[in-house]
């Protein structure tokens, strides 16, 4: 069985607190990386191969080598604590059972990019795992583990709370920055990249939780080991959030080298009833979907892409034989529809339009045309809109109708 | 209270404190906008066009601004809501497990349609987008818990523990 | 600056340049609708794609600046197909309203589709539906349904005006343009969203069903409703006279000059036309007061005027010229005081209400040529009294003869009693203006003036800028230009030939006049220029 890392402690009562959190090793890697140079810290977590784990899975080391070296005034690390995507929850776990762990990157994080202040932007309904992570915070500032001169080290670390207010679209980075500064949560126009304009004017990083609460084993055990569990591309484990049709639905740690029929049988217990296998989403609603004879595939990042999908958020939908693949594809447009910010024309048009079709499809009242208009119209709309949601969405749009076209004409000729 | 009976629209000292703490908290004072509006919704109850135009004197905003905000994210309420709120999550996850029976219980139970309050005041029904608990579907949220692996019975005994 | 090519033409341009502007001078058009040079980069409409360089995906050119050695397509089979997809997605949810829309004409999602769109519409199901003829303002009619949310609008509140009242809404395609509930669109400029509105969102309600666009002919001018000298269009329509209840002139529209308005005008200025076509215009010559009054023709009132002009001391005289007034009329009063050796010479007659200003556009000064009348001397004579001085003068009788241009004193910040006693005791009121007054009616000689659309002429406005205005339609009945009018009559006074044009008038005046020197017409082109002196 493949050693747990981000969830090792989930299991014990008090997994939260900081007594528990010291008690099972928590901080030591906030010392080693105190002994170490800034840029000394950028270069391990590059060499780690640590890859963003809220959906765009680009390499962190990689990322925060964009700030500007020098830059005069402030630099900020944003958390990404605004988990949305459908079939997702593993953030939710970390904040609630590990808030520590998120806390201990975080220091890190921002010692290595020059930040001395973070926020972590939460989304508005979890409001449990706000509390938590709010008094592991206070906690922390108790212990002098945040504020001013950490552990003696001369590093100043702010940290702010923010909570969300109900918007997909502030998961995206630069949409969580405009809601950050206290707008509409629209996405920006880039370039620039938050990394060199991002929070309030200045340079910014914002990353995932699961991504930051990595960082501190990375410098506890070093780069190489991390590097080693994973593939040549990626390294390390990652947190697979598994629901729909599985016996044991539930937040698994794997090595990214792990495949997704191990995940979905071996781990979530394979599909009850004994039904078979239709359809599974693996890497979050934004993801192709794979079906039945494609689950062999790696759960890294480029094991994912060869796939013909992503990774992304690594939340994994399994769908039984009885799922209606044109209902869900309403359910999964509805969504994206909902969540469109609306600022740009493609996407904002587009998602509400083929919502529209696609219910129409399931009442039963769809044309002939009306696939081959989907199609076409997401198509055309990907890759034109300011941010990725678009993009996102063209996933389901058209994977969903292109692998399962014949349960769509079935509903259409009747 | 105003004569309407309504909650007037004007935070207590201590409230004004708080916002201007936290506008000092930011790097730029508009970045506490989404936490006072909060605070208003706690405060008054909902955020009334009063509030917005209250909340955006506070920043020195236009209210079209403040306005834009509310109307923008889920979670600001316009209009009173119940004393206690479900959302019960309607997406991917939550519908293959039976998330359109819950919230057909539910309105029966209730007696209003999705997006209503019960007559008594005492709860909204609403149907939201992922809440990201996939692993306990079909699940809501009532005011400030997750309540998952929904049955009848359970949504029932959530139902009675709500004054 | 910088270098490079666009659909395989070379040019250099100022760093910072983005692409739309580079493509713009080498006469190429790249569509786009959020984009707007007065405004900040909004990047929401995604029609401006081009293809940049090796990149397989096209880019917006609003946010993209010019780049040394950078190679821009626009013209490539991706970037036409981009194109044809976003005004798609535009139309998804445009109301069909074309027929009812008064930005039929000049309406950029028609322009486009003709150029650019996909032909075929595959959109059957219902559209979303948004409030529909929403007056935000005095001035301003909203269309929700018909808004591309491109933005515009909201940008030019916040960054121009500063007043941010609007704002959008909601989110996904439900998003809708509007105002914070109960509050109104008025501030100073608030029509200028009306020219920025791609669409048919936002309209003029002094526009609304009057006049098809496509019927309209434009002259160039200049807004003469204070001394800032806003260069404008004045769009009017003489080839559909039965639409616009026979209006002329059918409405204003900015024009660009980066040296003064830029791209904007006030909403005063844009409703000040509405004098022109009135009834209260001045149609003819007339004689008599009250009850005597008579219409004539210039051939009876010019002998009768210069009789009386003739007729008493220069010192008896009292001329009130107007700041309405172009350099050139200024040019022949002149010529004519002079002649006459008047003494009692004044523009100056101080408003009821002061002028409003503020640091955007609008001036106190409620006249477009203050300036060219202190340049070309239009003020008391040595010994001379100003224009209150005249007036206390007619009532005691010392002044026998007032010529006043084109003030209504009645508004004026004077008493009206003091007003009233000096034009009943006046023995000769001689009143030159276009349009009828509060002291018209008291004159004994009307000589009606064309409007300023009606004739060429130029305003020096605060700064010393001297700008040309052009003709738009003919005067109105027998109505002259102020300069035609004082010609005839130095001509009758013995001055000489009367000037053919105001060109005319302009050469001469630029003759003799020191801060005019060497100027001309052909000089001054589209924008004006600001005298040395």
């Amino acid at each position: 069985m493949a050693e747990k890392i981000l969830t090792r402690n989930f299991h014990l009562p008090g997994s939260h607190t900081l007594v528990l959190y010291r008690e099972t090793g928590g901080y030591a890697g906030l010392e080693k990386a105190f002994a170490m140079k800034p840029a000394e810290i950028t270069e391990e977590v590059k060499k780690s191969n640590l890859r963003g784990l809220g959906g765009a899975g680009f390499p962190t080391g990689v990322k925060w080598g964009f700030l500007p070296q020098g830059h005069p005034g402030p630099v900020y690390l944003v958390i990404n604590a605004d988990e949305g995507e459908p079939g997702t929850f593993k953030d939710r776990y970390l904040l609630e059972r590990d808030p520590h762990a998120l806390i201990e990157g975080m220091i890190i994080s921002a010692y290595a990019i020059g930040a001395h202040l973070a926020f972590v932007y939460i989304r508005g309904e979890y409001v449990q795992p706000w509390r938590i992570f709010g008094r592991a915070v206070a906690e922390a500032y108790e212990a002098g583990l945040l504020g001013k001169n950490i552990r003696g080290s001369g590093f100043d670390l702010d940290v702010i709370c923010h909570r969300g207010a109900g918007a997909y679209i502030c998961g995206e980075e630069t949409g969580l920055i405009s809601s950050l500064e206290g707008k509409k949560g629209w996405p920006k126009l880039k370039p620039p990249f938050p990394a060199i304009r991002g929070a309030f004017g200045a340079p910014t990083i914002v990353n995932n939780v699961e991504t930051i609460c990595h960082v501190p084993h990375i410098m506890n055990r070093g780069a190489a080991w991390f590097a080693g569990l994973g593939t040549k591309s990626q390294g390390g484990t990652r947190m697979y959030s598994v629901s729909g049709h599985v016996t044991r639905p539930g937040v698994y740690e794997l090595p990214v080298s792990a495949t997704l029929r191990s995940l979905i049988y071996e781990h979530a217990g394979g599909i009850p009833g004994g039904r078979r296998l239709k359809a599974v989403v693996p890497g979050g609603s934004s993801a192709v979907l794979l079906t039945a004879d494609e689950i062999d595939a790696t759960l890294d990042v480029d094991g994912l892409k060869n796939a013909g999908t992503m990774a992304g958020s690594a939340g994994v939908i399994v769908m039984d034989e009885t799922v209606s693949i044109p209902e869900a594809l309403m359910v999964v447009a509805r969504f994206y529809a909902h969540e469109s910010c609306g600022q740009c024309t493609p996407c904002r048009e587009s998602t509400g339009w083929i919502y529209k079709m696609a219910r129409r499809i399931v009442e039963g009242k769809g044309r002939k045309e009306d696939l081959d208009t989907i199609l076409d119209v997401a198509r055309r709309g990907a890759g034109t809109a300011i941010c990725a949601f678009f993009d996102g969405a063209v996933g389901p749009y058209i994977s969903y109708i292109e692998k399962f076209r014949h349960e769509f004409e079935a509903l259409i000729r009747k | 209270m105003n004569a309407r009976g309504a909650v007037r629209v004007e935070f207590t000292p201590e409230q004004r404190a708080e916002v201007r703490r936290l506008q000092g908290l930011y790097p730029d004072r508009r970045a506490a906008l989404l936490p006072v509006l909060q605070l208003a919704q706690e405060a008054f109850g909902h955020i009334s066009l009063e509030a917005e135009e209250y909340v955006a004197g506070l920043f020195d905003l236009s209210p079209a601004h403040v306005h834009e905000v509310v109307t923008f994210y889920t979670l600001f309420f316009r209009e009173p809501k119940g004393r206690h709120v479900i959302s019960v999550c309607h997406n991917l996850t939550c519908h293959l497990l039976g998330a359109q029976q819950v919230l057909a219980h539910l309105k029966e139970r209730l007696g209003v349609e999705v997006g209503g309050t019960t007559p008594d005041g005492r709860v909204t029904l609403l149907g939201v987008e992922c809440l990201c608990a996939c692993e306990m579907a079909p699940m809501l949220q009532v005011d400030d818990r997750y309540e998952g692996n929904l049955t009848r019975e359970k949504v029932d005994w959530i139902l009675e523990g709500l004054a | 600056m910088v270098r490079l090519t666009i659909d395989g033409k070379e040019i250099e341009v100022a760093e910072g340049t983005n692409i739309i502007e580079a493509a713009r001078r080498l006469g190429i058009e790249v569509p786009h609708y959020c984009y707007h040079p007065g405004l900040s980069v909004a990047g929401q409409c995604r029609l401006c794609m081009v293809e940049l360089g090796n990149n397989p995906r096209p880019q917006i050119g609003c946010n993209t600046q010019v780049a040394e050695g950078m190679v821009v397509r626009t013209d490539t089979p991706k970037v036409l197909e981009v194109r044809q997809s976003i005004m798609e997605f535009h139309l998804i949810n445009h109301p069909l309203d074309c027929p009812v829309c008064d930005q039929a004409g000049e309406c950029w999602l028609q322009i486009y589709y003709m150029k650019h769109g996909l032909y075929e519409p595959r959109m059957v199901d219902e559209k979303v539906h948004k409030p529909k003829a929403v007056p935000l303002g005095p001035h301003v009619m909203l269309d929700a349904e018909r808004c591309i949310l491109c933005s515009r609008c909201v940008r030019f509140c916040d960054e121009v005006t500063g007043t941010g009242e609007l704002g959008i809404f909601d989110r996904g395609d439900r998003s809708e343009i509007g105002l914070f509930p109960g509050r109104e669109l008025a501030n100073p400029y608030s029509a200028n969203v009306i020219d920025i509105c791609p669409v048919g969102a936002l309209t003029d309600r002094d526009f609304r069903f009057a006049v098809r666009v496509w019927y309209l002919d434009t002259a160039k001018s200049i807004c003469p409703g204070c001394s800032r000298g806003c260069n404008i269009d004045v769009h009017y329509n003489i080839r559909r006279p039965h639409h616009n209840q026979g209006r002329r002139v059918a409405r204003l529209k900015p024009r660009f000059n980066a040296e003064v308005n830029r791209w904007w005008i006030c909403d005063a200025g844009r409703y000040g036309y509405r004098f022109v076509d009135d009834p209260s215009r001045l149609g003819a010559p007339a004689r008599g007061r009250g009850d005597a009054a008579q219409e004539v023709g210039w051939e009876e009132i010019i002998p009768l005027v210069t009789a009386q002009l003739r007729r008493y001391r220069p010192d008896e005289i009292g001329v009130v010229a107007s700041p309405k007034m172009a350099n050139e009329d200024f040019f022949l009063l002149r010529r004519l005081v002079d002649h006459l050796g008047l003494i009692h010479v004044d523009f100056r007659v101080p408003p009821r209400t002061p002028g409003d200003e503020d640091r955007i556009l609008i001036k106190a000064d409620k006249n477009p040529n203050t300036r060219g009348a202190e340049l070309i001397g239009l003020g008391p004579r040595p010994g001379g009294l100003d224009a209150r001085g005249m007036l206390r003068a007619a009532r005691d009788r010392r002044i026998k003869c007032l010529w006043v241009f084109h003030h209504d004193l009645q508004a004026s910040a004077w008493p009206a009693a003091e007003v009233g006693d000096a034009l009943r005791a006046v023995e000769c009121f001689i009143y030159q203006g276009s349009n009828s007054n509060g002291v018209s009616a008291a004159a004994h000689y009307v000589l009606p003036s064309a409007a300023w659309v009606e004739r060429d002429g130029t305003f020096t406005n605060f700064e010393g800028r001297v700008q040309r205005f052009w003709k738009a339609v003919e005067p109105l009945g027998l109505s002259l230009a102020d300069w035609e009018i004082l010609g005839r009559l130095g001509a009758a006074l013995g001055l000489g030939p009367e000037p053919a044009s105001a060109e005319a008038c302009f050469k001469a005046l630029a003759a003799s006049a020191a801060p005019f020197a060497g100027l001309s017409y052909r000089e001054l082109r589209d924008t004006g220029k600001v005298l040395s002196a």
